[in-house]
């Protein structure tokens, strides 16, 4: 990969985030860490029962982490937020939050800043 | 001293930050959500006759199926243990006497209140439910997967005036200590409650009720704006962006 490729515009995600800050972090201190949530996904329940296939943990650590970090992350980084939010969610909206907390809004919203960095789904590997 | 800035001003000032905050995040939910175009989307269950997600009468079997997969069907212990907890954890300092009696020689008015029995078995059951969820957490693999120090921070601020509360009602140590620390982790409870993950008190309600999805309780007429609140002081006093109040 080249030097231009590797880049991350910092600016754009930090633009992107500034303009739903406060649903980010609404959303974000809504979760009481419940895991109620677990069963309504159904990758969850058909792989395993894994942790990572949970909606929260799913939101928290692709969004939550671009949250934290205010945008600031590298390539390597939004690999891994690559993998959680086109992997491991489809997005088939059926995700049940006890308070009402609007995951899937979220994970697609971190779907659109990975595709500002064209970062996409991968279908011609593995 | 202590005890009387905690009994005087200290009190005043945490029910002003509760119920400030508490309009504040009202207010705001309305600012990060939308009236939904009845003419243009019709979500699950916006009106009663148009419904196409769900048939209007369903068998007993059919609800039962229903109740099988949903939240309650899936995990009914916790589903149980949190519902009480959280009607105990209102209920009990509401209508507790000793409560009512402060606020009948305050204000002189005050609610109804409970047996002192009642209440009392009410605080075992929300010391109980907070033991469960402490449990829950550390043991159960899913949940402590995305467990922080926050969660156990909220839950000792949550439990603890029933526990401080609990041992001044039954005078096992020193009355006056205990009397005081209540009072102040209870001001502290109020004070956090609308700025912490505690807020899912007054979000739990505004999500679920306005909110239209299958799971809400009624017929939701708001849903999310991505975009930015829509409406902000700074952009109100520049007048910056045409404030439309038909939309709001």
């Amino acid at each position: 990969m080249n030097e231009t490729a590797d880049a991350v515009d910092v600016k754009k995600i930090r633009r992107t985030l500034n303009k739903n800050k406060t649903q980010i972090s609404l959303s974000l201190k809504l979760c009481v860490h419940c895991a109620l949530c677990a069963e309504s996904c159904f990758l969850y329940t058909h792989r395993g029962k894994d942790p990572i296939y949970m909606p929260s943990h799913k939101f928290i650590n692709s969004l939550g982490r671009l949250h934290k970090k205010k945008g600031d992350i590298d390539r390597k980084g939004l690999e891994e937020i690559r993998e959680i939010v086109w992997e491991r969610c489809v997005l088939c909206t059926r995700c049940y939050c006890p308070i009402g907390i609007d995951i899937p809004g979220m994970i697609a919203l971190t779907r659109e800043i990975c595709r500002d960095q064209g970062v996409l789904p991968q279908f011609d590997e593995a | 001293m202590f005890y009387d800035i905690a009994r005087g001003p200290l009190a005043l000032s945490a029910f002003l930050i509760f119920f400030t905050g508490t309009t504040f995040q009202v207010l705001r939910f309305f600012s990060l959500s939308k009236k939904i175009h009845k003419t243009k989307s019709r979500p699950f269950r916006l009106s009663k006759d148009l419904s196409t997600a769900k048939p209007l009468t369903r068998s007993r079997a059919q609800r039962l199926a229903a109740l099988k997969v949903s939240i309650v069907g899936v995990n009914p212990i916790m589903t149980i243990v949190t519902s009480i907890f959280h009607l105990c954890l209102v209920v009990a300092p509401l209508l507790l006497l000793g409560h009512n009696q402060l606020i009948r020689e305050s204000w002189g008015i005050s609610l109804f209140s409970l047996p002192e029995r009642l209440t009392d078995i009410m605080t075992h059951v929300v010391i109980g439910c907070a033991l469960f969820f402490l449990f829950r957490r550390i043991l159960i693999a899913r949940v402590r997967s995305i467990t922080t120090v926050s969660d156990y921070l909220i839950l000792i601020l949550t439990v603890a005036p029933f526990i401080t509360g609990f041992l001044a009602f039954h005078q096992t140590h020193a009355y006056k200590p205990l009397i005081l620390l209540h009072m102040l982790s209870g001001e502290l409870m109020l004070i956090m409650l609308p700025f912490t993950k505690l807020t899912h008190m007054i979000f739990f309600f505004l999500y679920r009720f306005f909110i239209p999805h299958e799971n809400s309780f009624g017929c939701g007429t708001r849903t999310w704006y991505f975009g930015g609140p829509r409406f902000s002081f700074k952009r109100w006093y520049f007048g910056k962006d045409e404030f439309d109040i038909e939309e709001w």
